[in-house]
């Protein structure tokens, strides 16, 4: 069974927008992949982007250059 | 090797569990739970349409409510929300119900069906897989309802008040309702019994988010399966105990609230499956998140109560097989008119997607 370890997790407001930021990072060569949101983080149901914790400033860059809605960013051992 | 989530797994358990009991102590067969049947005999029961058969105020939809929004409000997880294409939402829960009443059933009685033998439940897993299909390329086209803001609890509290209104009035003045005397709406556990086992099933669902859209969605989408985890324990528990109380009948012919027409069962789930991927969850979970606080999901519960009322006022609903004087079988399905809706249907869900999408120079 796979270790758990911290993980950036990226929160959105709509799948859309998750979907969107999978492409971008697929276009800029950013790591990372899609889950389902974290049921620690919420109730409600989505996907989220994980991530390495050390690519949040480059996700942020991104997700402002391309006017991408954010809901938060979480540091979360999954 | 995947990681197995045992809080859905056991959410799943007890489901199947309360389903056999329901339907032990009374409920039409292979119908513990049924949200578009409940969702359909609470609309008749409240003169919403005049089908005799199916007017029953079921307290498993007042139970799985209440349990669900008592659960998120102990668990600091209600979170009143709406704003997100409420209109277009209302419509999407009217087509989904259109579908799922074609069929004989919402995505949770299509696996309480298999899981007693209707082999019909496969041919609608089959519609409802390719309807998924559909709404995951819609949504990886970019499809979006747009997001939700926060509102006063009193907006995120409006199903939860609305079903314990519903309660209240059930038990004080019961004769503001109808009630079935024969056929399905007249197939009841009793009324205590199936509001407390529905108030720890929507407790559950709430804890575990489980979901048959979001489960086959993240598996397509994600490579991830453990929401499906719970349908397959619904399925194993309910094969178990249909087996043990000798009420696994293999086939398709004259199973219990159930048609053999073949296309339209498929169809009629490609358009249950299709809308739930666009409105985000199928309808158990829309009650669920409703419970939790989304007026957006409030909104979808009403249209899906208006469009059981518009199925069964139009005839749009699948008729059981059945057996003639002779003895000899009566293949069910659905009038012309439930044939064009379900079209339609799909030319409605087809245009909700295409407005619903980027425009191309926003895509970019």
């Amino acid at each position: 069974m796979r270790e758990k370890k911290v993980w950036l997790v990226v929160t959105f407001h709509t799948t859309a927008a998750a979907i969107g930021m999978e492409k971008l990072c697929a276009a800029r060569g950013v790591a990372g992949r899609l889950i389902p949101v974290p049921r620690a983080l919420t109730a409600d149901c989505g996907m989220a982007w994980r991530a390495e914790p050390a690519a949040r400033a480059a996700l942020e860059a991104l997700a402002a250059e391309e006017g991408l809605e954010v809901e938060g960013f979480y540091e979360l051992l999954i | 090797m995947k990681k197995i989530h045992w809080g859905v797994v056991l959410a799943g358990v007890a489901v199947g569990l309360a389903a056999l009991i329901l339907t032990a102590m009374g409920n039409p067969a292979n119908m513990g739970f049924c949200i578009a049947c409940f969702l359909r005999d609470i609309a008749g029961a409240c003169g919403m349409h005049s089908a005799a058969k199916v007017q029953y105020v079921r307290p498993e939809i007042i139970g799985l409510v209440l349990g669900a929004f008592i659960m998120s409000v102990a668990g600091k997880e209600f979170r009143a929300r709406a704003g997100s294409s409420p209109a277009t939402r209302f419509v999407l829960g009217t087509v989904v119900m259109v579908g799922a009443l074609a069929f004989l059933g919402c995505p949770l009685r299509m696996v309480l069906r298999l899981g007693g033998g209707d082999l019909n439940a496969l041919v609608g897993l089959v519609g409802f897989f390719i309807g998924i299909l559909i709404g995951v390329a819609c949504l990886k086209r970019g499809f979006s309802l747009k997001r939700s803001y926060e509102v006063g609890a009193a907006e995120g509290g409006v199903l939860p008040s609305v079903m314990a209104a519903l309660l209240i009035l059930v038990l004080a003045v019961p004769t503001l309702f109808k009630f079935s005397e024969a056929g399905p709406g007249s197939m009841r556990a009793p009324f205590w019994i199936a509001l407390v086992i529905a108030l720890v099933v929507g407790a559950l669902a709430q804890k575990s988010r489980l979901c048959m859209v979001g489960g086959l969605r993240d598996a397509v989408m994600l490579g991830d399966f453990h929401l499906l985890y719970g349908f397959a324990a619904i399925f194993v528990v309910t094969v178990i105990g249909n087996l043990a109380m000798d009420r696994f009948h293999l086939g398709f012919a004259l199973q219990p609230v159930a048609h053999s027409a073949h296309l339209w069962n498929l169809l009629g789930m490609v358009l249950a499956g299709w809308g739930s991927v666009l409105l985000g969850g199928c309808p158990l979970r829309q009650l669920i998140l409703a419970a939790q606080g989304n007026g957006d999901s409030a909104v979808t519960v009403f249209g899906m109560i208006v469009g059981a009322a518009l199925a069964h006022n139009f005839g749009l609903a699948g008729n059981p097989d059945s057996k003639n004087e002779a003895g000899q079988l009566v293949v069910g399905g659905i009038s012309n008119a439930g044939k064009v809706a379900v079209i339609a249907g799909l030319v409605v869900l087809l245009v909700i997607a295409l407005w619903n999408m980027p425009k191309k120079e926003a895509a970019k």
